[in-house]
Protein backbone atom coordinates (compact mmCIF):
# COMPACT_ATOMS: atom_id res chain seq x y z
CA UNK A 1 0.00 0.00 0.00
CA UNK A 2 2.84 2.51 0.65
CA UNK A 3 4.20 1.25 -2.37
CA UNK A 4 1.14 2.56 -4.20
CA UNK A 5 1.43 5.79 -2.47
CA UNK A 6 5.10 6.30 -3.34
CA UNK A 7 4.51 5.57 -6.89
CA UNK A 8 1.29 8.03 -6.63
CA UNK A 9 3.54 10.91 -5.00
CA UNK A 10 6.51 10.49 -7.64
CA UNK A 11 4.63 9.82 -10.94
CA UNK A 12 1.88 12.82 -10.03
CA UNK A 13 2.94 15.03 -12.56
CA UNK A 14 2.56 12.05 -15.38
CA UNK A 15 -0.27 10.55 -14.01
CA UNK A 16 -1.78 14.17 -14.46
CA UNK A 17 -0.34 14.84 -17.86
CA UNK A 18 -1.11 10.80 -18.77
CA UNK A 19 -4.94 11.74 -17.91
CA UNK A 20 -5.63 15.38 -19.41
CA UNK A 21 -3.99 13.64 -22.36
CA UNK A 22 -6.91 11.07 -22.42
CA UNK A 23 -9.65 14.07 -22.14
CA UNK A 24 -7.78 15.76 -24.62
CA UNK A 25 -7.66 13.19 -27.31
CA UNK A 26 -11.38 12.49 -26.25
CA UNK A 27 -12.35 16.13 -27.30
CA UNK A 28 -9.69 17.08 -29.74
CA UNK A 29 -10.95 18.10 -33.14
CA UNK A 30 -14.26 18.57 -31.91
CA UNK A 31 -16.06 21.91 -32.39
CA UNK A 32 -17.51 22.20 -29.11
CA UNK A 33 -14.40 20.82 -27.44
CA UNK A 34 -14.09 20.66 -23.53
CA UNK A 35 -18.07 21.64 -23.37
CA UNK A 36 -18.68 18.30 -24.11
CA UNK A 37 -17.45 16.85 -20.68
CA UNK A 38 -20.52 18.83 -19.25
CA UNK A 39 -23.03 18.86 -22.11
CA UNK A 40 -22.86 14.77 -22.64
CA UNK A 41 -24.32 14.42 -18.96
CA UNK A 42 -26.50 17.20 -19.26
CA UNK A 43 -28.13 15.91 -22.42
CA UNK A 44 -28.38 12.56 -20.59
CA UNK A 45 -30.18 14.12 -18.10
CA UNK A 46 -32.03 16.16 -20.35
CA UNK A 47 -33.77 12.49 -21.74
CA UNK A 48 -34.13 10.83 -18.86
CA UNK A 49 -36.04 13.38 -17.24
CA UNK A 50 -38.43 14.32 -20.33
CA UNK A 51 -38.42 10.07 -20.60
CA UNK A 52 -39.60 9.19 -16.87
CA UNK A 53 -42.06 12.57 -16.08
CA UNK A 54 -43.75 11.79 -18.95
CA UNK A 55 -43.75 8.63 -21.26
CA UNK A 56 -42.84 6.09 -18.31
CA UNK A 57 -44.19 7.98 -15.32
CA UNK A 58 -42.59 6.34 -11.87
CA UNK A 59 -44.32 6.25 -8.98
CA UNK A 60 -41.54 7.77 -7.02
CA UNK A 61 -41.25 11.64 -6.49
CA UNK A 62 -38.47 13.06 -8.43
CA UNK A 63 -37.99 9.95 -9.93
CA UNK A 64 -35.19 11.33 -12.83
CA UNK A 65 -33.03 12.88 -9.45
CA UNK A 66 -33.80 9.74 -7.86
CA UNK A 67 -31.82 7.80 -11.03
CA UNK A 68 -29.28 10.36 -11.83
CA UNK A 69 -27.92 10.62 -8.16
CA UNK A 70 -26.22 7.02 -8.36
CA UNK A 71 -25.94 6.98 -12.15
CA UNK A 72 -23.36 9.70 -12.28
CA UNK A 73 -21.19 7.78 -9.55
CA UNK A 74 -21.90 4.21 -11.44
CA UNK A 75 -21.19 6.28 -15.06
CA UNK A 76 -18.23 7.13 -13.40
CA UNK A 77 -17.23 3.11 -12.46
CA UNK A 78 -18.12 1.61 -15.35
CA UNK A 79 -16.48 3.83 -17.55
CA UNK A 80 -13.06 3.70 -15.76
CA UNK A 81 -13.04 0.24 -15.56
CA UNK A 82 -13.96 0.15 -19.51
CA UNK A 83 -10.56 2.43 -19.95
CA UNK A 84 -8.59 1.22 -17.25
CA UNK A 85 -9.06 -2.66 -18.85
CA UNK A 86 -7.36 -1.84 -21.78
CA UNK A 87 -4.83 0.56 -20.07
CA UNK A 88 -1.90 -1.77 -20.13
CA UNK A 89 -2.40 -3.77 -22.94
CA UNK A 90 -2.80 -0.59 -25.25
CA UNK A 91 0.26 0.49 -23.99
CA UNK A 92 2.38 -2.39 -24.25
CA UNK A 93 4.78 -0.69 -27.21
CA UNK A 94 5.70 1.65 -24.98
CA UNK A 95 6.35 0.02 -22.20
CA UNK A 96 8.61 -2.81 -23.86
CA UNK A 97 10.52 -0.07 -24.66
CA UNK A 98 10.60 2.23 -21.62
CA UNK A 99 11.01 1.56 -18.03
CA UNK A 100 7.41 3.43 -16.56
CA UNK A 101 6.22 2.20 -13.48
CA UNK A 102 3.17 0.46 -14.88
CA UNK A 103 0.47 1.36 -12.09
CA UNK A 104 0.52 5.06 -14.05
CA UNK A 105 -1.56 3.86 -17.07
CA UNK A 106 -4.68 2.00 -14.74
CA UNK A 107 -4.52 5.27 -12.60
CA UNK A 108 -4.73 8.12 -15.11
CA UNK A 109 -7.33 6.18 -17.18
CA UNK A 110 -9.54 6.40 -13.60
CA UNK A 111 -8.32 10.30 -12.88
CA UNK A 112 -9.35 11.10 -16.60
CA UNK A 113 -13.04 9.84 -15.88
CA UNK A 114 -12.79 11.38 -12.27
CA UNK A 115 -12.56 14.51 -13.51
CA UNK A 116 -15.58 13.87 -16.21
CA UNK A 117 -17.57 12.72 -13.05
CA UNK A 118 -16.79 16.12 -10.89
CA UNK A 119 -17.69 17.95 -13.93
CA UNK A 120 -20.98 16.06 -14.28
CA UNK A 121 -21.85 17.49 -11.10
CA UNK A 122 -22.15 20.95 -12.42
CA UNK A 123 -25.26 19.65 -14.80
CA UNK A 124 -26.64 17.96 -11.83
CA UNK A 125 -26.74 21.07 -9.78
CA UNK A 126 -28.56 22.85 -12.55
CA UNK A 127 -31.25 20.02 -12.56
CA UNK A 128 -31.67 20.29 -8.88
CA UNK A 129 -32.21 24.32 -9.45
CA UNK A 130 -34.62 24.01 -12.30
CA UNK A 131 -36.22 21.53 -10.26
CA UNK A 132 -36.32 23.64 -7.06
CA UNK A 133 -35.37 20.39 -5.46
CA UNK A 134 -33.64 20.81 -2.00
CA UNK A 135 -29.81 20.81 -1.69
CA UNK A 136 -29.87 19.06 2.17
CA UNK A 137 -26.89 19.37 3.67
CA UNK A 138 -26.32 15.84 4.03
CA UNK A 139 -23.90 17.01 0.47
CA UNK A 140 -20.94 17.34 2.87
CA UNK A 141 -21.47 13.59 3.74
CA UNK A 142 -20.77 12.65 0.25
CA UNK A 143 -17.24 12.73 0.69
CA UNK A 144 -17.35 9.27 2.00
CA UNK A 145 -19.10 7.77 -0.54
CA UNK A 146 -17.30 9.27 -3.10
CA UNK A 147 -13.76 8.37 -1.39
CA UNK A 148 -15.34 4.45 -0.78
CA UNK A 149 -16.36 4.60 -4.60
CA UNK A 150 -12.83 6.05 -5.58
CA UNK A 151 -11.04 3.42 -3.83
CA UNK A 152 -12.86 0.64 -5.03
CA UNK A 153 -12.98 1.81 -8.77
CA UNK A 154 -8.74 1.97 -8.34
CA UNK A 155 -8.79 -1.67 -7.15
CA UNK A 156 -10.78 -3.16 -9.57
CA UNK A 157 -9.27 -0.64 -12.16
CA UNK A 158 -5.75 -2.70 -10.98
CA UNK A 159 -7.14 -6.12 -11.34
CA UNK A 160 -8.95 -5.70 -14.93
CA UNK A 161 -6.09 -4.04 -16.28
CA UNK A 162 -3.66 -7.16 -15.24
CA UNK A 163 -5.98 -10.00 -15.64
CA UNK A 164 -6.35 -8.22 -19.45
CA UNK A 165 -2.44 -8.97 -20.25
CA UNK A 166 -2.66 -12.62 -19.29
CA UNK A 167 -6.30 -12.96 -20.48
CA UNK A 168 -7.36 -10.90 -23.51
CA UNK A 169 -11.26 -12.09 -22.97
CA UNK A 170 -11.24 -9.98 -19.81
CA UNK A 171 -12.19 -6.62 -22.00
CA UNK A 172 -15.12 -8.98 -23.48
CA UNK A 173 -16.24 -10.29 -20.35
CA UNK A 174 -15.93 -6.76 -18.55
CA UNK A 175 -18.57 -5.23 -20.71
CA UNK A 176 -21.05 -7.80 -20.20
CA UNK A 177 -19.86 -7.81 -16.62
CA UNK A 178 -20.84 -4.57 -16.19
CA UNK A 179 -24.32 -5.04 -17.55
CA UNK A 180 -25.52 -7.10 -15.48
CA UNK A 181 -23.75 -5.38 -12.41
CA UNK A 182 -25.22 -2.28 -13.31
CA UNK A 183 -29.17 -4.25 -12.73
CA UNK A 184 -27.92 -5.94 -9.70
CA UNK A 185 -26.82 -2.37 -8.57
CA UNK A 186 -29.59 -0.01 -6.52
CA UNK A 187 -29.61 2.61 -9.42
CA UNK A 188 -32.77 2.46 -11.46
CA UNK A 189 -35.00 0.92 -8.24
CA UNK A 190 -33.90 1.05 -4.50
CA UNK A 191 -33.31 -1.70 -2.24
CA UNK A 192 -36.83 -1.18 -0.71
CA UNK A 193 -38.16 -2.62 -3.92
CA UNK A 194 -36.52 -5.49 -3.64
CA UNK A 195 -38.40 -8.67 -1.82
CA UNK A 196 -37.38 -8.87 1.71
CA UNK A 197 -36.00 -12.47 0.94
CA UNK A 198 -34.00 -11.18 -1.68
CA UNK A 199 -31.97 -8.40 0.13
CA UNK A 200 -29.58 -10.12 1.87
CA UNK A 201 -28.52 -10.71 -1.33
CA UNK A 202 -27.92 -7.59 -3.16
CA UNK A 203 -26.28 -6.40 -0.01
CA UNK A 204 -23.35 -9.04 -0.54
CA UNK A 205 -22.47 -6.23 -3.64
CA UNK A 206 -20.11 -4.41 -2.57
CA UNK A 207 -20.69 -1.25 -4.89
CA UNK A 208 -24.55 -1.08 -3.47
CA UNK A 209 -23.31 0.74 -0.37
CA UNK A 210 -21.36 3.84 -1.91
CA UNK A 211 -24.05 4.24 -4.68
CA UNK A 212 -26.67 3.88 -2.17
CA UNK A 213 -24.71 6.60 0.27
CA UNK A 214 -24.63 9.34 -2.94
CA UNK A 215 -28.82 8.53 -3.24
CA UNK A 216 -29.09 9.05 0.25
CA UNK A 217 -26.95 12.30 0.66
CA UNK A 218 -28.49 14.13 -2.68
CA UNK A 219 -32.26 12.69 -3.01
CA UNK A 220 -33.51 12.08 0.46
CA UNK A 221 -31.42 14.40 2.74
CA UNK A 222 -30.45 11.40 4.92
CA UNK A 223 -27.26 9.92 6.49
CA UNK A 224 -26.84 6.28 5.95
CA UNK A 225 -26.00 4.07 9.06
CA UNK A 226 -22.85 3.86 10.68
CA UNK A 227 -22.46 -0.07 9.64
CA UNK A 228 -23.11 1.08 5.83
CA UNK A 229 -20.49 3.52 5.98
CA UNK A 230 -18.25 1.35 7.04
CA UNK A 231 -19.05 -1.46 4.91
CA UNK A 232 -18.60 1.14 2.14
CA UNK A 233 -15.23 2.28 2.89
CA UNK A 234 -14.42 -1.50 4.01
CA UNK A 235 -15.56 -2.26 0.50
CA UNK A 236 -12.92 0.52 -1.00
CA UNK A 237 -10.29 -0.27 1.14
CA UNK A 238 -10.46 -4.12 0.47
CA UNK A 239 -10.39 -4.04 -3.18
CA UNK A 240 -7.66 -1.90 -3.34
CA UNK A 241 -5.57 -3.94 -1.60
CA UNK A 242 -6.42 -7.04 -3.14
CA UNK A 243 -6.55 -5.32 -7.03
CA UNK A 244 -3.56 -3.55 -6.37
CA UNK A 245 -1.31 -6.93 -4.79
CA UNK A 246 -2.16 -8.75 -7.74
CA UNK A 247 -1.16 -6.08 -9.95
CA UNK A 248 1.95 -5.92 -7.95
CA UNK A 249 2.90 -9.52 -8.42
CA UNK A 250 2.45 -9.79 -12.07
CA UNK A 251 3.78 -6.40 -12.76
CA UNK A 252 7.82 -7.44 -13.33
CA UNK A 253 6.65 -10.64 -15.98
CA UNK A 254 3.40 -8.51 -17.32
CA UNK A 255 6.13 -7.00 -20.10
CA UNK A 256 6.42 -10.17 -21.71
CA UNK A 257 2.84 -10.97 -22.42
CA UNK A 258 1.82 -7.14 -23.84
CA UNK B 1 40.19 7.77 -22.68
CA UNK B 2 41.69 4.51 -22.54
CA UNK B 3 40.09 1.39 -20.63
CA UNK B 4 43.44 1.85 -18.20
CA UNK B 5 42.27 5.33 -16.59
CA UNK B 6 38.42 3.96 -16.20
CA UNK B 7 39.84 1.57 -13.49
CA UNK B 8 39.53 3.82 -10.87
CA UNK B 9 36.02 5.35 -11.43
CA UNK B 10 32.63 3.74 -10.09
CA UNK B 11 30.80 0.67 -11.80
CA UNK B 12 27.96 2.17 -13.38
CA UNK B 13 26.64 -1.20 -14.84
CA UNK B 14 27.25 -4.66 -13.30
CA UNK B 15 25.95 -7.94 -15.24
CA UNK B 16 26.70 -10.95 -13.09
CA UNK B 17 25.36 -14.81 -15.05
CA UNK B 18 22.48 -12.77 -16.43
CA UNK B 19 20.06 -15.29 -18.30
CA UNK B 20 17.01 -13.88 -19.99
CA UNK B 21 14.50 -16.77 -20.97
CA UNK B 22 11.68 -15.88 -22.98
CA UNK B 23 8.80 -18.21 -23.36
CA UNK B 24 8.21 -17.93 -27.24
CA UNK B 25 4.57 -15.95 -27.27
CA UNK B 26 2.25 -18.09 -30.25
CA UNK B 27 2.75 -21.08 -28.04
CA UNK B 28 0.68 -19.35 -25.22
CA UNK B 29 -2.31 -19.60 -24.71
CA UNK B 30 -4.04 -16.29 -25.61
CA UNK B 31 -7.70 -16.77 -24.86
CA UNK B 32 -9.35 -18.54 -22.36
CA UNK B 33 -10.42 -20.95 -25.31
CA UNK B 34 -6.99 -21.45 -25.75
CA UNK B 35 -5.98 -21.91 -22.06
CA UNK B 36 -8.80 -24.77 -22.06
CA UNK B 37 -7.60 -26.47 -25.16
CA UNK B 38 -4.27 -26.66 -23.63
CA UNK B 39 -6.20 -28.14 -20.36
CA UNK B 40 -7.95 -30.85 -22.09
CA UNK B 41 -5.05 -32.00 -24.20
CA UNK B 42 -2.41 -31.67 -21.85
CA UNK B 43 0.51 -31.58 -24.21
CA UNK B 44 2.92 -28.81 -23.26
CA UNK B 45 3.14 -27.05 -26.44
CA UNK B 46 5.53 -24.59 -25.27
CA UNK B 47 8.84 -23.63 -25.40
CA UNK B 48 11.58 -21.72 -23.65
CA UNK B 49 13.66 -19.52 -25.35
CA UNK B 50 17.19 -18.26 -23.89
CA UNK B 51 18.13 -15.01 -25.49
CA UNK B 52 20.97 -14.46 -22.57
CA UNK B 53 22.57 -17.25 -21.58
CA UNK B 54 24.74 -16.27 -18.38
CA UNK B 55 26.62 -12.96 -19.34
CA UNK B 56 28.62 -11.32 -16.94
CA UNK B 57 30.68 -7.64 -17.06
CA UNK B 58 31.27 -4.62 -15.64
CA UNK B 59 30.88 -0.93 -17.50
CA UNK B 60 32.70 2.00 -15.63
CA UNK B 61 32.17 5.17 -15.57
CA UNK B 62 33.41 7.25 -18.56
CA UNK B 63 32.90 4.22 -20.90
CA UNK B 64 31.86 3.95 -24.19
CA UNK B 65 31.18 0.67 -25.12
CA UNK B 66 29.68 -1.26 -28.10
CA UNK B 67 27.22 -3.84 -28.11
CA UNK B 68 28.03 -6.17 -31.48
CA UNK B 69 26.69 -9.13 -32.90
CA UNK B 70 24.20 -10.52 -35.79
CA UNK B 71 20.39 -9.98 -35.25
CA UNK B 72 18.87 -11.74 -32.89
CA UNK B 73 22.03 -12.31 -30.65
CA UNK B 74 20.93 -10.93 -27.78
CA UNK B 75 22.21 -7.40 -28.02
CA UNK B 76 18.93 -5.27 -27.64
CA UNK B 77 17.78 -7.71 -24.72
CA UNK B 78 20.80 -6.05 -22.86
CA UNK B 79 20.14 -2.66 -23.37
CA UNK B 80 16.37 -3.60 -22.32
CA UNK B 81 17.89 -5.12 -18.70
CA UNK B 82 19.93 -2.38 -18.18
CA UNK B 83 17.26 0.40 -18.65
CA UNK B 84 15.14 -1.58 -16.52
CA UNK B 85 12.31 -2.96 -19.33
CA UNK B 86 13.14 -6.38 -18.56
CA UNK B 87 14.02 -8.42 -15.38
CA UNK B 88 16.36 -11.19 -15.92
CA UNK B 89 15.01 -14.39 -14.95
CA UNK B 90 18.03 -15.21 -13.05
CA UNK B 91 21.48 -12.86 -12.40
CA UNK B 92 21.94 -9.82 -10.82
CA UNK B 93 21.99 -6.40 -12.23
CA UNK B 94 23.28 -3.29 -10.87
CA UNK B 95 22.79 0.32 -12.38
CA UNK B 96 23.64 3.55 -10.44
CA UNK B 97 23.09 6.63 -11.74
CA UNK B 98 20.39 7.56 -14.09
CA UNK B 99 19.55 5.84 -17.45
CA UNK B 100 18.41 7.23 -20.93
CA UNK B 101 17.59 4.82 -23.05
CA UNK B 102 16.92 5.67 -27.05
CA UNK B 103 16.27 2.96 -28.06
CA UNK B 104 13.20 3.58 -30.18
CA UNK B 105 13.06 6.81 -30.74
CA UNK B 106 9.42 8.51 -30.30
CA UNK B 107 8.02 5.50 -28.76
CA UNK B 108 5.19 6.99 -26.69
CA UNK B 109 4.21 9.95 -28.49
CA UNK B 110 1.25 10.40 -29.35
CA UNK B 111 -0.33 10.97 -32.46
CA UNK B 112 -2.75 13.26 -32.04
CA UNK B 113 -0.96 15.82 -30.20
CA UNK B 114 1.24 18.13 -31.60
CA UNK B 115 4.77 17.97 -31.00
CA UNK B 116 5.05 20.96 -28.04
CA UNK B 117 2.77 18.79 -26.27
CA UNK B 118 4.53 15.68 -26.84
CA UNK B 119 7.57 16.89 -25.27
CA UNK B 120 5.77 17.58 -22.14
CA UNK B 121 4.01 13.98 -22.44
CA UNK B 122 7.16 12.29 -23.31
CA UNK B 123 9.82 14.36 -21.18
CA UNK B 124 7.33 13.26 -18.10
CA UNK B 125 7.28 9.16 -19.16
CA UNK B 126 11.41 9.54 -19.29
CA UNK B 127 10.76 10.39 -15.57
CA UNK B 128 12.04 14.18 -16.13
CA UNK B 129 9.86 16.57 -13.97
CA UNK B 130 7.45 19.46 -16.01
CA UNK B 131 9.55 22.11 -14.22
CA UNK B 132 12.85 20.31 -16.28
CA UNK B 133 10.64 20.01 -19.16
CA UNK B 134 10.12 23.69 -19.07
CA UNK B 135 13.48 25.07 -18.50
CA UNK B 136 14.61 22.78 -21.48
CA UNK B 137 12.06 23.35 -23.72
CA UNK B 138 13.86 25.55 -26.01
CA UNK B 139 16.94 23.32 -26.45
CA UNK B 140 14.97 21.18 -27.81
CA UNK B 141 13.05 22.93 -29.71
CA UNK B 142 16.38 24.28 -31.28
CA UNK B 143 18.35 20.96 -31.88
CA UNK B 144 15.01 19.43 -33.30
CA UNK B 145 14.44 21.94 -35.78
CA UNK B 146 10.76 21.66 -36.97
CA UNK B 147 9.52 25.21 -37.26
CA UNK B 148 6.52 25.66 -37.94
CA UNK B 149 5.64 21.64 -37.53
CA UNK B 150 5.91 21.98 -33.78
CA UNK B 151 2.66 23.02 -33.07
CA UNK B 152 0.59 20.32 -35.47
CA UNK B 153 -0.32 16.72 -34.90
CA UNK B 154 2.80 14.37 -34.96
CA UNK B 155 1.10 11.67 -37.14
CA UNK B 156 1.59 14.49 -39.84
CA UNK B 157 5.63 14.25 -39.47
CA UNK B 158 8.02 12.35 -41.34
CA UNK B 159 10.00 9.80 -40.22
CA UNK B 160 12.73 11.93 -39.75
CA UNK B 161 11.29 14.57 -38.62
CA UNK B 162 9.88 12.27 -35.51
CA UNK B 163 13.06 10.92 -34.92
CA UNK B 164 14.35 13.97 -34.50
CA UNK B 165 11.84 15.10 -31.86
CA UNK B 166 12.86 11.98 -30.15
CA UNK B 167 16.41 11.95 -30.33
CA UNK B 168 16.11 15.80 -28.55
CA UNK B 169 14.21 14.66 -25.86
CA UNK B 170 15.66 12.12 -24.63
CA UNK B 171 19.17 13.54 -24.88
CA UNK B 172 17.76 16.04 -22.46
CA UNK B 173 17.25 13.83 -19.32
CA UNK B 174 20.87 14.22 -18.88
CA UNK B 175 21.67 11.08 -17.85
CA UNK B 176 24.47 9.15 -16.28
CA UNK B 177 24.17 6.46 -18.65
CA UNK B 178 23.38 6.50 -21.79
CA UNK B 179 21.84 3.78 -24.25
CA UNK B 180 21.56 3.80 -27.85
CA UNK B 181 19.96 1.16 -29.96
CA UNK B 182 20.92 1.33 -34.00
CA UNK B 183 19.00 5.10 -34.11
CA UNK B 184 20.88 6.25 -36.34
CA UNK B 185 19.77 4.39 -39.20
CA UNK B 186 16.98 6.78 -39.35
CA UNK B 187 17.18 10.34 -40.20
CA UNK B 188 19.62 12.07 -43.31
CA UNK B 189 23.28 12.52 -42.94
CA UNK B 190 22.97 16.13 -41.43
CA UNK B 191 21.09 14.79 -38.90
CA UNK B 192 23.20 11.36 -37.77
CA UNK B 193 26.03 14.00 -37.85
CA UNK B 194 24.39 15.99 -35.10
CA UNK B 195 23.64 13.01 -33.22
CA UNK B 196 27.07 11.94 -33.64
CA UNK B 197 27.94 15.27 -32.09
CA UNK B 198 26.07 14.66 -29.27
CA UNK B 199 26.88 11.65 -28.23
CA UNK B 200 30.24 12.84 -28.67
CA UNK B 201 29.44 15.85 -26.09
CA UNK B 202 28.11 13.22 -23.77
CA UNK B 203 31.39 11.05 -24.17
CA UNK B 204 33.25 14.09 -23.22
CA UNK B 205 31.41 15.25 -20.29
CA UNK B 206 32.39 11.50 -18.66
CA UNK B 207 29.09 9.62 -19.23
CA UNK B 208 28.69 6.11 -19.81
CA UNK B 209 27.65 4.99 -23.57
CA UNK B 210 26.40 1.86 -24.18
CA UNK B 211 25.83 1.57 -28.69
CA UNK B 212 24.51 -1.14 -30.37
CA UNK B 213 25.17 -1.04 -33.98
CA UNK B 214 25.64 -2.65 -36.80
CA UNK B 215 27.53 0.20 -38.63
CA UNK B 216 31.83 -0.89 -38.01
CA UNK B 217 32.24 3.30 -38.28
CA UNK B 218 30.49 4.59 -36.33
CA UNK B 219 31.30 1.80 -33.75
CA UNK B 220 35.30 2.67 -34.09
CA UNK B 221 34.74 6.23 -34.20
CA UNK B 222 32.53 6.21 -30.64
CA UNK B 223 33.57 3.36 -28.55
CA UNK B 224 37.10 2.30 -27.07
CA UNK B 225 35.70 -1.15 -26.06
CA UNK B 226 33.52 -3.31 -27.53
CA UNK B 227 31.40 -6.40 -26.03
CA UNK B 228 30.76 -9.10 -28.98
CA UNK B 229 27.61 -11.23 -28.23
CA UNK B 230 27.06 -14.20 -29.91
CA UNK B 231 24.39 -16.83 -29.12
CA UNK B 232 23.27 -15.05 -25.98
CA UNK B 233 26.78 -15.62 -24.60
CA UNK B 234 29.40 -12.88 -24.14
CA UNK B 235 31.96 -14.23 -27.15
CA UNK B 236 34.58 -11.44 -26.75
CA UNK B 237 35.27 -8.24 -24.64
CA UNK B 238 37.97 -6.04 -25.08
CA UNK B 239 39.43 -3.09 -27.85
CA UNK B 240 36.92 -2.51 -30.77
CA UNK B 241 39.75 -3.08 -33.16
CA UNK B 242 40.29 -6.49 -31.57
CA UNK B 243 36.60 -7.50 -30.98
CA UNK B 244 35.45 -5.97 -34.75
CA UNK B 245 38.34 -8.38 -36.55
CA UNK B 246 37.10 -11.20 -34.21
CA UNK B 247 33.58 -10.38 -35.01
CA UNK B 248 34.29 -9.59 -38.79
CA UNK B 249 35.83 -13.33 -38.95
CA UNK B 250 32.95 -15.17 -37.26
CA UNK B 251 30.76 -13.16 -39.78
CA UNK B 252 32.51 -14.49 -42.62
CA UNK B 253 32.88 -18.11 -41.42
CA UNK B 254 29.16 -18.35 -41.30
CA UNK B 255 28.70 -16.69 -44.40
CA UNK B 256 30.69 -19.36 -46.41
CA UNK B 257 29.77 -22.23 -44.14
Amino acid sequence: MWQLIREIQKNRELIWALALKELQVRYKRSALGFLWALLNPLLMMIILTMVFSTVMRVPVHDYPIFLISTLLPWTFFSQSLAYSVESIVSNGDLLKKVYVAKSVFPLAAIVSNLINFLLSMIPLILLLVVFRFPFYWTWLYLLIPFVSLVLFTLGCGFFFAMVNVFFRDMAHILQILLQAWFYFCPIIYSLDFVPARYRPLFRLNPLAYPLNGFRLAIYYGQLPSWQSMGMSLACGVGALLLGYKLFQRSQDTLVFYV
Amino acid sequence: MSNFDAVESIERICFQGVVQRFRLIQERPDTLREAFAHLFRKQVSYHDFEALKGISFVIREGETVAIIGRNGSGKSTILKIIAGVYRPTTGVVKVSGKVAALIELGAGFHPDLTGRENIVLNGLLLGLTKEDIRSREQQILDFAELGEFIDSPVKQYSSGMFARLGFAIATEVDPDVLLIDEILAVGDAAFQEKCLAKIDDFRNMGKTIVFVSHAPDSVRRLCNRALFIHDGTLYADGRTDDVLANYESILRQTVSA
